[in-house]
């Protein structure tokens, strides 16, 4: 697909260099560099603080360079047992794989179902999957889940902040499209002829093909768990927190410590920065296809 | 990357063969009878984790979520059945209504500017420009910050007396701000930490749609002397509308149950300010059920969230019926 | 065959998978299972939680607790302060925990405000009297050990500090307005309150960048607390649960005092305990703080970060005596939840930082006035004198009303019911509620929570 847009482009360019519409003018990408400035600025900021000391944090004229301070202010984070800091990114890790593997592979199972077999009510079934993604499942329901929890004995646990999390509605949506365009009809029609059981034909089949649409899902899954604040904070403990938890309890504790609050911040967002700087190319590529088959 | 779900491909799909040309094992009668059942049961058999987890983490909550609203709850202690109580007392209670106001509010602040960005962004990101990759990264780096993160630095900037927006904003002459204070400030504030969130990344989903646009359009435009305005109005934003409308759908769950950004605006409070100028519905449900441990009013609230989201997907459905429907 | 190779595949994920969940059980269930006596063998090893609220030093149990480990090889304390701000984080987040069964700290500290709440619900808290604690009674003065007694009758929570009141103030701050700094002579400004805001107001005059007073909320809280010592010792309800805002006159007074600071225009317009609050505080944003003896910790512990920096903004601050006479605004508790796995050794660590020597420690370290009658009457206490805050004679301060303090009753919703005024109260204070509704709406959100 790429190859040939590329092609493509190559040709109009040779041919349509002076009536280009896709030649960017200054603005445009003057315009781009703003828009660069304002995404990057925060993290910057992030950075600047989290290098300072916190009464430079506070000062006016506002400190722009970053500082000397990096050092200790992460020692000193990591020194602050109360924030559990290291816990929480431990959890919000295994918490976050735990949901995006269950996630992905509930998906492509139902996706695959729903997208390339006869069986009775699947419209029926595939329709109320819609319905069910515009219910906020988890905030809707927070008051019994917690109830739930609690006669569980599972508040404080990471079970208790996984298992409400294990299905996706909008998953199995993006799988059941994004199947549908990526499976022809044929392949799966040609592995029944051989033989083929169904959960075969998923696994060497489908699998194979829907692979693309898994790592876009995956991502995505990913990152919207990773962010997850509200279910977390209220049923988890400050001892066995999220990241997300242990940086509002940070908060919390010190207030007012922008130094030793925006190091832990730092130091959150970083391991997502680094796979992002590691797989950027593929991210963009991916989230891109992922977005025109989805 | 629109809603619509081909429902009817399948349907038309040839009938699967019957038995097996190939008996590799077992004997054709006992393969005849496993194959049916493979073709009978195991579509129910994948789709049943979905279904089954369904039921005890989405139907069990909510038939509960209903249940608990009849009930009236003591602080911290036992519960009485109170039939319909909450939901008379939820029609009249104003800040219920304040916080529905405020979500909505702060939802069309932080949606419409966004979707108007990004696509103004993803138009600028299809030109071509040296250093694609560099520009596509820059715009969607912040997706991988967190949303505390997010909410924990925006929240500082805009900082009443040692905020840095302030400081700018002194710089030509605007005394400090308090920003939390007012509505408009406040929902601007949060408004803006949505959108510099989210911006870049639907720019990204934009421009992927963008670029299955084909080139031949666009040229045949130029050589009839449409300038790039005119071509971005007649041309990209008819093709972009199912993904526009996606989009759309995506924020409008977001938007109306968003609750860390205003939370940690306030210092980790459910009360979003002094008088509630910027507490959403969420953050009145936590408020309800975890600070003032009224349980059953806190479900009643929670229902008409499901009511206000039902309402704004509504409103998309129709959006999708009256515009998505000639794209396709 | 390709088959097999993509089976491997499978099974790579599948134990991937059951390797995360089993982590995750793992890390689920590491909370130890529960002892049901509470006793362990002598040689192992274990560790108690504190968990605590308040700025800057807080409960002031730093060295307390230091001292404590070493002492205790075996039971360790993790000492863990969780957010400054009692009513809005703390407490409603106790109180999931305590009814959750998990969460809560071996040994937690109870403000005032929550303490008529947690004495109607026994099924929260250990029974202290069954580890021998009925013997520190003769320790503290009645009305402490009183409110540590449940409705069922059983010992729960022991003391910690009592309120006390008096004012901290800027000395280099009243100094720039013209003002005196002699802690003598600056409590003569202002004898009556009136005086107080007249003397903010000359100190405004010259004073343009910084404000007089931090917030209307801190000095709403102070006048309630010596006006609720005038009206029956009572504050937003009766002894009988039953709201009483709008016709306690202590509160009407609170309130107009606060309506008054904010007309005179002296105010810096931050909510104490929030973060812009304590930055103020390390920048020098306002001039005054009423303070209770554990205010006092807040401020030097907020300014010195916590005690890493000793010298920080040393000799800044003084203390003189309040306008209105003694009042008694905070004072916490320490109680054992039902859901500790160390329930005696628990009970034996709230003993001792409720003993007259942690308290005396705990004063050291943030002001935090003693409960205990040996501590009240040490000379440590009565001839305390602080360094940091330019030598201020603490006990000459404090130590003559200290054993007078009014125990003010507070009802079972008291601390839900004050979240929700003074949320009115910071509403007229930042502009948000216009003045002339602010009593109304003080009283129906306070009758929202009462009927609620």
């Amino acid at each position: 697909m790429t190859t040939i847009a590329q092609t493509r482009q190559r040709a109009n360019d040779r041919a349509n260099r002076r009536r280009d519409p896709f030649r960017a003018t200054p603005l445009t990408k003057a315009a781009l560099l703003f828009a660069i400035l304002l995404s990057v600025f925060p993290i910057y900021w992030m950075i600047v603080i989290a290098s300072r000391t916190t009464s430079q944090a506070v000062d006016t004229p506002p400190p722009l360079l970053p500082g000397g301070n990096l050092g200790e202010n992460i020692a000193r984070v990591f020194a602050t047992e109360d924030a559990h800091f290291i816990t929480g990114l431990t959890n919000s890790l295994i918490v976050t794989s735990t949901v995006t593997l269950s996630v992905v592979l509930i998906s492509t199972l139902a996706g695959f179902a729903f997208a390339r077999l006869r069986f009775r009510g699947r419209k029926l079934l595939l329709g109320s999957i819609l319905l069910t993604m515009m219910v906020p499942i988890q905030q809707m329901g927070i008051v019994p889940l917690y109830q739930l929890m609690v006669n569980l004995g599972w508040t404080g646990t990471l079970q208790a902040v996984i298992l409400p999390f294990l299905l996706n509605g909008f998953g199995v949506f993006m799988m059941t499209q994004y199947t549908e365009q990526a499976v022809p009809h044929e392949l799966v029609e040609a592995a029944r002829v051989d033989g083929a059981t169904t959960m075969r034909i998923y696994w060497n089949v489908i699998l194979p093909a829907v692979r693309p649409g898994m790592a876009v899902l995956a991502l995505q899954v990913f990152m919207l768990n990773w962010n997850e604040f509200m279910w977390p904070l209220i049923v988890l403990t400050p001892e066995n927190p999220t990241v997300q938890v242990s940086i509002a309890f940070l908060t919390g504790q010190h207030t007012a410590d922008y130094a030793l609050i925006f190091t832990g911040t730092a130091l959150s967002v970083l391991p997502l920065l680094i796979v992002f700087i590691a797989f950027g190319r593929q991210i963009v590529g991916g989230l891109m296809e992922g977005a025109v088959k989805a | 990357m629109s809603l619509h779900v081909d429902t009817d491909r399948t349907g038309r799909a040839p009938a699967p063969p019957r038995g097996s040309r190939h008996g590799r094992r077992g004997s054709k009668g006992r393969r005849e009878r496993t194959g049916r059942f493979d073709l009978r049961v195991t579509p129910y058999l994948l789709i049943s984790p979905y279904f089954l987890l369904f039921a005890v983490f989405g139907i069990f909550p909510l038939g509960f979520t209903l249940w608990v609203s009849l009930q009236k709850y003591e602080l911290a202690g036992d519960a009485e059945f109170a039939g319909l109580d909450n939901y008379i007392k939820l029609m009249s209670d104003g800040d219920f209504w304040n916080a529905v106001v405020n979500t909505v509010g702060i939802f069309i602040l932080s949606t419409v500017p966004q979707l108007i960005l990004a696509l103004l962004l993803a138009n600028a990101l299809n030109k071509r420009i040296r250093g694609r990759l560099f520009f596509r990264l820059g715009v969607l780096i912040p997706l991988i910050t967190s949303v505390v993160a997010v909410a924990v630095v925006f929240t500082q900037l805009y900082g009443r007396d040692y905020g840095m927006i302030n400081w700018v904003l002194n710089l030509v002459g605007i005394d400090n701000i308090a920003w939390q204070n007012e509505k408009w400030s406040s929902w601007l504030a949060i408004a803006t930490m949505v959108d510099w969130r989210w911006t870049g990344y639907n720019a990204i989903i934009y421009l992927a749609a963008m670029q299955t646009i084909g080139r031949d359009l666009y040229e045949a435009a130029s050589i009839d002397g449409a300038t790039p305005r005119r071509q971005f109005w007649q041309i990209t934003l008819p093709m972009l509308r199912p993904t526009i409308i996606f989009t759309v759908f995506v924020s409008t769950i977001g938007g109306l149950t968003l609750f860390a950004e205003p939370v940690l605006f306030n210092n980790g409070t459910m009360t979003g300010g002094s008088n509630g100028q910027f507490q959403t519905v969420a953050m009145y449900i936590v408020e309800q059920g975890f600070r003032r441990f009224e349980y059953g009013y806190a479900a009643t609230v929670a229902w008409m969230l499901f009511v206000l989201i039902l309402i704004g997907v509504l409103i998309n459905y129709a959006l999708v019926r009256r515009i998505g429907g000639g794209s396709r | 065959m390709m088959i097999n190779k993509r089976h491997g595949r499978l099974a790579a994920v599948a134990v991937a998978m059951a390797a995360t969940l089993a982590a995750t059980a793992a890390c689920g269930g590491s909370d130890a299972p529960a002892t049901t006596d509470g006793t362990k063998a002598a040689d192992e090893k274990i560790t108690l939680t504190l968990q605590t609220f308040g700025g800057g030093t807080n409960f002031g149990y730093k060295a307390a607790v230091e001292k404590w480990n070493q002492e205790h090889p075996n039971v360790q304390v993790k000492y863990n302060n969780l957010t400054p701000d009692f009513e809005n984080q703390y407490w409603p987040q106790m109180l999931n925990w305590l009814q959750a069964g998990k969460g809560a700290g071996d040994v937690i500290g109870i403000d005032e405000g929550g303490m008529g709440l947690a004495k109607a619900r026994p099924q929260f808290f250990t029974d202290l009297s069954q580890y021998g604690l009925d013997s520190r009674k003769a320790d503290f003065p009645a009305w402490k050990w009183e409110n540590g007694v449940n409705t069922e009758g059983k010992l729960f929570a022991l003391g910690t500090d009592v309120g006390g009141m008096a004012v901290a103030y800027r000395k280099d701050l009243f100094k720039k307005a013209g003002l005196p700094t002699d802690r003598e002579e600056v409590a003569k400004l202002w004898s009556t309150w009136d005086d107080f805001i007249a003397t903010g107001k000359k100190f405004q005059e010259k004073v343009k960048d910084v404000k007089f007073v931090d917030g209307l909320n801190t000095w709403f809280n102070v006048v309630l607390s010596q006006e609720a010592a005038k009206n029956g010792n009572v504050s937003y309800y009766d002894k009988e649960n039953k709201l009483i805002v709008d016709t306690n006159p202590a509160v009407k007074s609170a309130f107009d005092f606060a309506s008054k600071v904010n007309e005179a225009g002296i105010s810096a317009k931050l909510r104490n305990f929030q973060d812009p609050w304590t930055a103020g505080m390390k920048k020098g944003a306002f001039a005054t703080m009423g303070a209770p003896g554990w205010m006092l910790g807040v401020i030097q512990g907020n300014i010195t970060e916590n005690g890493e920096k000793p010298d920080q903004g040393k000799g800044q601050w003084d203390v003189a005596a309040v306008p209105g006479g003694s009042g008694n605004w905070g004072g916490s508790w320490l109680a054992v939840p039902k859901q500790s796995q160390h329930p005696k050794e628990a009970a034996e660590l709230a003993s001792y930082l409720t003993s007259p020597e942690a308290q005396l420690l705990a004063f050291k370290e943030g002001g935090n006035l003693p409960s205990t009658i040996p501590a009240q009457d040490s000379p440590e206490l009565q001839g305390a004198v602080n360094d940091w805050f330019s030598g201020a004679p603490l006990g000459e301060i404090f130590g003559p009303s200290i054993k007078t303090l009014p125990p003010i009753f507070l009802g079972e919703k008291h601390s839900q019911t004050k979240t929700e005024v003074e949320n009115v109260v910071l509403g007229m204070d930042d502009g948000s509620i216009p003045a002339d509704q602010a009593w109304q709406k003080f009283i129906d959100e306070a009758k929202k929570v009462a009927e609620g």
